[in-house]
């Protein structure tokens, strides 16, 4: 993964693509292998290194995994909490004034501004989603993983998180990694697009460089 | 097609049949055990009848000479049964952490917390206070230990499977951006079951006011200790007074704590 860059992973239900993305912040355990982020080997951090390590990675999820009965702008604080001290973090007003203008401009970065004080649970899907990705970038990692962003939203929502998934890469910089089900929307904006079949990579490359049949294989190996 | 009758039956075997009913022969044999141990008398059912008509004609009509005293005591009952859920809030939570099995920090902690939970809850408030007695002396102060002490493994055994069943989505989304444990637990577990947790509190409250009225009677004082006292003396009309105190305390907390569960779940 490089800086500026939007992968893309395809593959079909139950191919290992949210498992993949799991294991990279250790919220599933892998059985083999090693994951590396930024020059940091996350398997073998335990406690305050994995919490370190885990900072520079954000993760928008699925179902988007607000603090439903707190404040959008309080959710993208929370991106911060690993590097705020033991005693500034027990309540959002005893959070740093510095980290009150990194949320809201967050926040307004993804075009939510005016959303600040509202509270997550009566935020729509695309709005809750963007504020996920207010979250990440607040948090200031260096990669961002979503898994399946666009899954529970209507097509105009899901255009909205991908202009702002790939925005997040080449204007902020970020490496984005995203989970997508959708081969048209991964072509029309991903930079690299990976294949997995059955746990396995089975393609790497830029889309211009891929098929639609190469795609569709991807579908029918796992049905097969 | 073959023959089966269609019923919504299962076929018996011999086994389950022989098992049934030895089931429920041990059921019988329990029960006629149970009549005799607690010397089940309907004769005394019917001259018990003629007795409480005679008592409820000599408690009427109310004595106005106790209502006073009697609203004292039972606001005393009231913040008997307020303090000890109070403690037991503050001791129940510092439990919850360790007690729920999906954000335990280690399995000897979770095994500890639970044990504290299981034994709290296990021994009944009444058992608490027999010991609070002899430790602190009569009075509401003990009543108040007692209610703590049971009321911390009630809690925490409610307030920590209220956990379990949370939405584990915002403890994993703050979890993976680097936040602490305790960071986690304030800002994703407690926002998201603070009114479940309130709800349980408030209902506890309800049942411990109850508890505090009989753990009154064997010396914690209160309204409790008020209705004992008159009942032994004979002091019908009193009890009359007492009683009526006692249904209002009883209904205006419930209803209160009902109207407040009702605003925030």
């Amino acid at each position: 993964m490089w800086p500026g860059e939007l992968t893309v992973v395809l593959g079909a239900n139950g191919s290992g693509k949210s498992t993949f993305l799991r294991c990279v912040v250790r919220l599933i355990e892998a059985d083999s292998g090693s994951i590396e982020l930024c020059g940091v080997d996350l398997r073998s951090a335990r406690g305050r290194s994995l919490r370190e390590a885990r900072r520079r990675a954000a993760m928008v999820f699925q179902q988007v995994l607000l603090v439903r009965r707190r404040s959008a702008i309080e959710n993208v604080a929370y991106g911060a909490l690993g590097e705020l001290p033991f005693y500034r973090s027990f309540s959002a007003r005893t959070f740093p004034d510095e980290l009150a203008e990194r949320a809201h401009a967050s926040l307004a970065r993804v075009g939510l501004a005016e959303f600040a004080w509202k509270r997550a649970d009566t935020l729509s899907g695309g709005q809750a989603q963007r504020v996920a990705i207010a979250r990440a970038l607040c948090q200031r990692a260096q990669l961002v993983l979503a898994d399946e962003p666009v899954a529970s939203l209507d097509p105009r929502a899901a255009e909205e998180v991908l202009v702002l998934l790939a925005e997040i890469a080449r204007v902020e910089g970020l490496a984005v990694l995203t989970v997508l089900h959708q081969p048209e929307l991964a072509f029309r904006y991903a930079d690299r697009l990976i294949g997995i079949v059955k746990g396995e990579i089975v393609f790497d490359a830029p889309p211009n460089t891929l098929d639609q049949e190469r795609i569709t294989a991807l579908y029918e190996a796992a049905a097969a | 097609m073959t023959e089966t009758t269609m019923t919504f039956a299962r076929p018996h075997s011999v086994r389950s049949r022989v098992v049934g009913l030895v089931v429920a022969a041990a059921l019988i044999a329990l029960f006629v055990h149970a009549w005799q141990d607690t010397q089940v008398s309907i004769s005394a059912l019917f001259s018990g009848f003629h007795n409480t008509v005679n008592l409820l004609q000599r408690a009427v009509p109310p004595s106005g000479s106790v209502l006073s005293d009697s609203i004292r005591a039972s606001i005393l009952t009231f913040d008997t049964a307020l303090l000890g859920t109070a403690v037991a809030i503050v001791f129940s939570l510092l439990l919850v952490p360790f007690a729920a099995r999906n954000i335990s920090p280690h399995r000897l902690a979770y095994e500890g917390a639970r044990l504290i939970i299981g034994v709290t809850r296990a021994i009944p408030d009444f058992v608490f206070a027999l010991i609070f007695l002899v430790a602190v002396g009569l009075g509401p102060f003990s009543v108040v230990l007692a209610i703590a002490a049971h009321t911390v493994g009630v809690l925490g055994k409610l307030f920590s499977e209220a956990v379990e069943d949370m939405d584990m989505g915002p403890v994993d989304a703050l979890r993976v951006a680097g936040a602490s444990r305790t960071q986690v637990f304030v800002h994703a577990i407690l926002p998201g079951i603070a009114a479940t947790f309130t709800g349980l509190a408030l209902y506890r409250l309800d049942t411990n006011v109850r508890s505090v009225l009989y753990l009154g009677a064997i010396g914690g004082g209160g309204l409790g200790f008020l209705l004992y006292d008159s009942l032994q003396l004979f002091q019908y009309q009193q009890a009359t007074t007492e009683l009526a105190v006692l249904l209002v305390l009883l209904l205006v907390v419930e209803r209160a704590s009902l109207l407040i569960r009702q605003r925030i779940l």
